[in-house]
This record gives structure tokens, sequence and C-alpha cells, in this order.
């Protein structure tokens, strides 16, 4: 894997708050997501990979150099979206667009060909000589998308992109998003709280709780690693009170869930694919479906930084 | 046979030069002089920039007028070059007010900062671009009249003798441009750092310049301070204050109060260029855009 950006043990603290307390994790190609809940240390990550701030202790490399020490040759490689609104409301789209281009190193040439290109791609070619301050909501995330990647950068940062936007413009940010990692090359940090919205176009994420890593990689491997059958009945509710009895009759531990018609059983060796199968042939209860869980970003989120209890007893 | 051609507007990847930090001081350096000189920007925007240009520059045009247009004996009416400051002081008041809140506080304002900041500009590089560019403002006003003053009254040979009293004439209009310019733009960006409203920082640097005159000269010349006092004095509407003080020895005058030391102008000067231009870099060096 292609290493974009490398964390190892990055402690950060603003006066007597501890914005990030060990966090270690490695980023590879693609479109990551970072993950984390209000105050979890994700914009000062982003500081230290824009080499904006120097860790306190621990080290992080960009693209295979240390972010504070690299300096301008890497910063011009890097884009940045900030979460807040970023544009002088009094210049047009494209002269702003333009000039973040042209302070990344572009010749002012270059940078005006590639401003337009850059505010076509995100959609905004017809407005492009609009005031800033005229825009929509929608409208200044895809300018503040579009001086990001103008100067054509080989890492992204996008801080909340979809910040204020109603569902239809979501969904358009997000097919951008999409597009810019997967068909433009470019690869991307994705920072949100909206956990649904790194899951539908983030191949990795790196989750953050309190400052620390609570789960990081690729996202089919995090998603998969649930340990659990469920097992969807056709019975009323006391069916699955039933199941579960005669589960744990036979050393298998289960839970009843969604009022009784789901029975959810911990996957601990082979043997329990058996125990369900001779179970259900057992009570003769009639079964709609067995499956291997799969758990959402939700799941996995909440399971890492233990904010929710869990689903199964242990035997 | 058409001219007719298909642009082509698609993403594409950009494999040319990529200029260094300097290039990127330029661009800052240039966008903030259009800025503050509202060029390419709604009317409203240049009405403040051609108001100080036109009273900076009308004396001038107009006294070279005189000595082209009118008899010998009119010309008495005419300020030698070294006198004409005290006709461009408001247009230098004016400018000190405006540009360098103009040129700063937006840009924290919109926090636009943190682009720049994400970008291979330093706090330190952006902030030398930015007070250039509002120190290239106020040499427009106090360089280019007493120059262009000096060059019309050489035209008309009623300027120095020889070329080495226009030589001299134009190195003490240069080192007084760059004096008055230095000052104010060091001490009009430390009022606009502090604060991201273009009008609070006007209002500051008013109260304060005009402020530090009135106090200076009440305590000099109602109470009977000492001369000294009249070095923390930096009016730029009142003849006596330290930078125009520094002018008139720059042009071998005495000046307004002749008994303060030119040394100790000169260390006033530089003392308030340093100050603000300290408090400037301390201000944005707190400044946390990615926290």
């Amino acid at each position: 894997m292609d290493v974009v950006v490398q964390a190892d043990a990055v402690v950060k603290r603003w006066g007597g708050t501890t914005a990030l307390a060990g966090a270690t994790f490695t980023m590879g190609r693609g479109v990551t997501g970072l993950v984390g809940a209000n105050g979890a240390g994700k914009t000062t990550l982003l500081g230290l990979v824009l080499g904006m701030h120097r860790p306190d202790a621990g080290r992080i490399t960009v693209l295979g150099r240390d972010p504070w020490t690299g300096g301008a040759d890497l910063r011009a490689r890097l884009g940045y979206a900030p979460g807040h609104d970023a544009l002088p409301p009094d210049v047009s789209a494209h002269e702003i667009v333009r000039h973040v281009a042209e302070v990344h190193g572009l010749p002012r040439r270059a940078a005006t060909e590639r401003a337009s290109e850059a505010l076509f791609e995100v959609g905004l070619g017809e407005e492009r000589f609009r005031l800033v301050g005229t825009f929509s909501t929608g409208q200044r995330q895809r300018a503040k998308l579009a001086q990001a990647i103008a100067h054509d950068p080989r890492l992204v940062l996008l801080d909340e992109p979809t910040n204020g936007l109603d569902p239809v413009q979501r969904e358009e940010m997000l097919g951008l998003v999409r597009r810019v990692g997967h068909e433009l090359g470019i690869d991307v940090i994705l920072s949100s709280h909206l956990l649904e919205e790194v899951e539908r176009v983030c191949d990795a994420v790196v989750i953050l709780d309190h400052g620390t890593t609570v789960a990081s990689g690729g996202m089919a491997s995090l998603r998969g690693a649930v340990p659990e059958l469920i097992v969807e009945l056709d019975e009323p509710p006391d069916g699955a009170r039933t199941l579960v009895d005669a589960l744990a009759a036979a050393g298998a531990a289960s839970a009843a869930m969604d009022g009784g018609s789901t029975v959810v059983v911990a996957l601990e060796g082979d043997v329990v694919h058996d125990l369900v199968r001779d179970a259900l042939a057992a009570t003769g209860l009639a079964v709609r479906s067995i499956q291997r869980a799969t758990a959402s970003l939700e799941d996995v989120y909440l399971r890492s930084s233990e904010a929710a209890p869990p689903r199964l007893p242990r035997p | 046979m058409t001219d007719a051609r298909i642009i082509d507007r698609r993403y594409s990847h950009y494999d040319g030069p990529r200029l260094g930090p300097r290039h990127a001081m330029r661009s800052v350096y240039i966008q903030t002089l259009r800025r503050v000189l509202g060029l390419h920007r709604p009317a409203r925007w240049k009405v403040l920039p051609i108001l100080s240009a036109v009273m900076a520059y009308l004396p001038a045009v107009a006294f070279i007028g005189i000595v082209a247009l009118l008899p010998r004996r009119v010309h008495a009416l005419v300020p030698r070059p070294e006198a004409y400051y005290g006709f461009v002081s408001a247009a230098i008041a004016l400018f000190v007010l405006f540009v360098a809140p103009e040129a700063l506080c937006p840009d924290r304002r919109s926090r636009v900062l943190s682009l720049y900041l994400a970008s291979p500009l330093t706090r330190t590089t952006y902030l030398v671009a930015k007070i250039l560019a509002v120190a290239t403002v106020l040499l427009l006003v106090t360089l280019g009249p007493p120059l262009l003053f000096l060059v019309g009254l050489v035209l008309e040979s009623a300027g120095p003798h020889g070329v080495t009293g226009f030589g001299r004439e134009v190195w003490r209009i240069g080192a007084s441009g760059v004096v008055l310019a230095g000052v104010y733009a060091a001490a009009s960006a430390a009022f606009a750092s502090l604060t991201d409203r273009r009008a609070v920082a006007s209002g500051a640097s008013l109260l304060v310049l005009i402020g530090s005159g009135a106090v200076t000269a009440i305590l000099h010349f109602a109470l009977g301070a000492p001369e000294w006092v009249l070095l923390f004095g930096f009016n730029p509407l009142s003849g006596v204050s330290a930078p125009f003080e520094l002018v008139q020895r720059i042009h071998g005058l005495p000046g307004f109060v002749p008994g303060l030391d030119t040394a100790a102008l000169v260390a006033a000067c530089a003392a308030a260029t340093w100050a603000g231009l300290l408090v400037c870099w301390a201000r944005y060096r707190s400044i946390q855009v990615t926290r």
C-alpha cells in the first residue's frame, strides 16, 4: 500500500487540553474518512497534516515527509477545504480560486486556466464570475472544493464538506468527493462526523475518540469483522425466546433483537453453525433467513469508542 | 473553413512548473494592492482610493500649472518641494486609516487566512507580503506627489539647479517617502492585526495616532513638558509629529521643534515601526486556524 499519511503515537496539546493523545494510524491511497465526535481531534489532526502545528510528541509523515519541516514544497502539493466559510464574499469565485492556485505555485496563466477547469468540474462553470457572497451554501461548498483541487494537489483535505447542505446538495457533494478520489486520482482525507456519508464514499477510515485512534483500516475489513450470526424467524415473539433458550442449553451465547423476531448468535468457533441448525430443528421454528452479520460504520464506531453496551451477553 | 474550436474544460492534471514561496508572496502582494486600490471591484470600492489620490496629487498639478501658466510674480505662492508634505498630510492620514484595515482585516473575517496558511506561505511570509503592499500604497501618496511636483518644477526651470541639486532633492524626497510609509504602514498594520473589523481598526488608528499628537502637544506646549514628549506624537495631520519632524530634518530644515535631536527622531520612528511590526507578528503568531 502506498502510504499517504502515517501517524505514530502523535500527541498535541492546547494548553491544558489534550487534542491528540497518541494517535497511531496509516492512511493509504484513495478516499480515507476521518471520523470522530466533535472534539475528537479531527481538525487538529488536519492542522498537523498541513504542517501548521508541530506535534508535542510522536511522529507524523505526509507523502513520506515531516509536514512541519517539509514546508513550502509539501504544502504546495496539498489542498485544503476547511469546514467553515473560507472564501471572501466580495470577490468572484474564479478570482479567489485562481489566486489560491497561484499561491500554491502555479504561474498566473496556468492558474487562470485551471481555476476555470476546477470550477467547471464542481459544477460552477456558469457561475464562476459571480461574487462568492451571492452564492448559496451549496455553491460555496463547491467553490471551496474547487480552490482545494485547482492546483492539482496530490492530497486534498476536506473538513466537513457537506456542512449545511440539504439532502440533494449533500448527495451531489459526496458524488464530487468520490470523483475527486477515484477518477481524478487525488487522494482525499474526508473529515466528518456523519458516519453514513463516510461509509458511502470512503475506501478506508480512521476513527478518533478523545484524541486516540480507536479503529483504522479498510472499510471492508472493519465492517466484516463482526463475529455474529443473524437468525431471522418467521414466528411470533416467543419463538425467539425459545431459540435463545435452546442455544443457551447447547452452550451458544445469543440474544433476541428487534422485538423478538431476530436472534443474534455469537460466532465463537465453527461449531456454532451446527448448534444453530440443531436448535432450529429441535424447536421446529420457521426461519426467514440466516446470515453473517455485517456491521455498519456506526456499529464499528460505537463499539470502538465503547459508547454502546454489548449486544450479546458473554458466557 | 471555419475558425470554430472545441474548448476542453475538463479537469486535467498539471505537469508544469510549480513556483516557490516568493511567487506566492508576489501573488498576495498584487492581490492586496488590487483590493486596496479597488481594482476589478465594484465602483464603491474605488471612491476612497481615488479621493485620496486626488487630494494628494491635485496640489502638485495645481502648483505646476501656476508655474507653467501664470506670470513669474505669482510664483511666490508656490511652496518649495520640502513644504509639500503639509498639503498631502490629509491624504496620507486617509490612506493610513483605510489601507491596512482593508489589506488585513477581511482575510481574518472571511477566514481565508486558513487557506493562506495551508499553502506554501508561512505566517511571516504572508505578513511580509501584506505589509509591503500596505507600504507600497502609502508610498503612492508619500512619494509620488512630491516627486511629481519636483519633476514639474524642474521641467519649468523652477526647481533645484544642476544634476547634483536635483539628485539631492530626489534622495530627500525618496527618504522622506520611505520614512512616512514605513512608520505609518507598520503602525496601522498593528492596529489592523488586533481586530477583524475594518471600521474598528480605522477607528483605533484614528484615535491613537491623532490622540498621541494631541496629548503630546498639550503636554509640551500647554503644560510645559520637555520637548522629548513630542517624540511620542504620530498624528499625520499635525506638523508636530515625530515622522514629519524627521522629514523636515531630512530636507535640511530645523523643523517645528529645533531642540529635538535628529538621532532621537530617527530612534522614535524606528521604534514605532518595529513596535508595529512586532505587535502584528505576535498577533498572527497566536492565531490558530485549525484547532
